[in-house]
């Protein structure tokens, strides 16, 4: 039984760390475009954003299962009840926290410190990882924010990964088919299991935030 | 290495904020911007900085395609870490070896007098050390062009004019064609040796400053440069803020009273002649002259303006 939890608790990691790093990579150069930058319909895709950082997961879970699905537009790929559909559901979950958080922080900073590392010769990439460790306090707590609501959520995981035991079934789905089954005690140890995940992750990264503060 | 510009035109939401047919700033001398708020100032030190883009026209750099620039914020703006690696940064990134960068970090720093600051945090300093640092960070990149966007703006009096007092000789030490921006008169003629006048995004007066500041031949040059325009006769005239005197003379104006200083020591009535607004300093004892009356001024000197 512990094997099978082990194997539960891993690829929880792994479905919530990839779509995080995904999102983490998408997300944070979006972020630092919106902050910077005025374009026509700015105001209403931060509106977008910022409905999108509390969308139920269970309908991004519906939208992504319509896609894949055999029957869907990208049904040919065969993705559906996959790891990889868990991922591109819990990345577009993920991905507007992401935004949100990342431009909150890079507008928090200076408006001269862009202007400062151009004229000091920085170039773009650089520039972007610059302003990124100086915005890392508020870009830690956009990850932590992003992998906790993803990592706990139950309805996209179930609709689009399908529950599989062997495949497809994560600490919260398992956690919801054990309680079905009337296996309390094990549900409760699953849960006990998703906290101190969730904690640990957590700690880690508030020890580099609150290191990078001093 | 001589800064041109050639029918230069900047524009920021659909509005001509720059518009400079033709501007010459003089190699390895010291140019002061002066000009009213949102007169195009900041945008001139942006655009040669290539934070801005010129709609039209060009500004060339004596031949270099690209020159060396360093550019001194108004405020101050730092990285969250130390001041030598905020120091440090610009060399980092232009590429210059640790010996070199620590040998031209440390002089930077004895100069401008931050070298016993050099391990605390940029972004907890005061407003004067601040300033330094932004001097000392310009200063170690040995550019060939440096501008300077009102550096001392903002400074409580006292560290206002002992950073005054030191800048000639960091602007010795930049040896390099500068731009200085300030809306300041009295910081322009202690800085610089050339003057341009900036209103409304155009040039209205640009050379040596003694000939820029002697014959301020337009109206807004003139008030830029803190002169009074007034009018004798229908002839237009600017005075020097100290050239007025109260009693007859050879160009007399009408002055109606408003207020009365006193700076202990020496007073002076404020009034107004035509719709100019004008002071004129009055002896410590003898007759003073009362709100409302009507009193004969005249300027000692003066230049004729078109």
């Amino acid at each position: 039984m512990s094997e099978l939890f082990a194997a539960i608790a891993l690829r929880t990691i792994v479905v919530s760390g990839v779509a995080t790093a995904l999102s983490v990579l998408v997300g944070v150069p979006i972020g630092y475009v919106v902050a910077r930058r005025s374009f026509r319909g700015r105001t209403i895709l931060l509106g977008l954003i910022n409905t999108g950082m509390g969308m139920p997961p269970v309908v991004v879970g519906l939208v992504v299962w319509l896609l894949l699905v055999r029957s869907g537009p990208l049904g040919e790929f065969d993705l559906v009840y996959t790891q990889q559909a868990m991922v591109l559901a819990q990345f577009l979950i993920a991905t507007p926290i992401i935004i949100g958080f990342t431009t909150a922080s890079f507008q928090a900073l200076s408006p001269r410190l862009p202007d400062l590392l151009i004229v000091l010769g920085a170039g773009r990439a650089r520039r972007l990882w610059l302003l990124a460790r100086e915005a890392r306090l508020g870009l830690l707590v956009a990850i932590m924010a992003a992998f906790g609501a993803i990592v706990s959520e139950v309805g996209a995981a179930m609709i689009v990964g399908g529950n599989l035991e062997r495949s497809t079934r994560v600490l919260t789905t398992a956690i919801v088919t054990e309680t079905s089954r009337g296996e309390v005690e094990r549900a409760l140890t699953l849960g006990l299991v998703l906290l101190v995940m969730s904690f640990v992750v957590n700690l880690s990264l508030t020890v580099i935030q609150q290191r990078s503060r001093a | 290495m001589d800064v041109e510009f050639e029918k230069v035109q900047v524009e920021r939401g659909g509005c001509r904020v720059l518009d400079i047919p033709s501007l010459r700033l003089r190699s390895g001398r010291t140019t002061a911007v002066l000009g009213p708020n949102g007169s195009g100032k900041t945008t001139l030190l942006r655009l040669i900085a290539g934070l801005e883009r010129a709609r039209a026209g060009r500004v060339s750099y004596g031949g270099s395609a690209k020159p060396s620039v360093a550019y001194v914020f108004q405020e101050e703006v730092f990285l969250r870490r130390s001041v030598r690696d905020n120091l440090e940064l610009g060399l980092r990134l232009r590429g210059v070896n640790n010996a070199e960068m620590r040998g031209r970090v440390d002089e930077a720093a004895a100069r401008l007098g931050i070298s016993h600051l050099m391990d605390r945090r940029a972004d907890h300093l005061s407003g004067g050390e601040g300033r330094r640092v932004n001097l000392a960070r310009a200063l170690c990149l040995r550019a060939s062009l440096v501008l300077l966007d009102e550096p001392l703006e903002g400074l409580d009096g006292r560290t206002y004019s002992r950073l005054l007092d030191e800048l000639p000789q960091v602007l010795g030490a930049f040896d390099a064609t500068t731009l200085l921006v300030t809306h300041n008169r009295h910081e322009a003629l202690r800085l610089a040796q050339d003057l341009v006048v900036l209103v409304d995004g155009r040039v209205r007066a640009a050379g040596d400053k003694s000939a820029v500041m002697m014959n301020p031949a337009l109206v807004d040059v003139a008030e830029v440069l803190g002169y009074s325009v007034l009018v004798s006769n229908g002839r237009r005239v600017a005075v020097p803020p100290d050239a007025l005197t109260l009693g007859p003379g050879r160009l007399e104006f009408a002055m109606i009273v408003e207020d009365l200083l006193d700076l202990v020591g020496q007073r002076e009535i404020v009034g107004r002649v035509g719709e100019a607004r004008v002071h004129v300093a009055i002896p410590a004892t003898g007759e003073t002259p009362q709100r409302g009356d009507r009193a004969l001024i005249h300027a000692d000197r003066y230049c004729d303006l078109a």
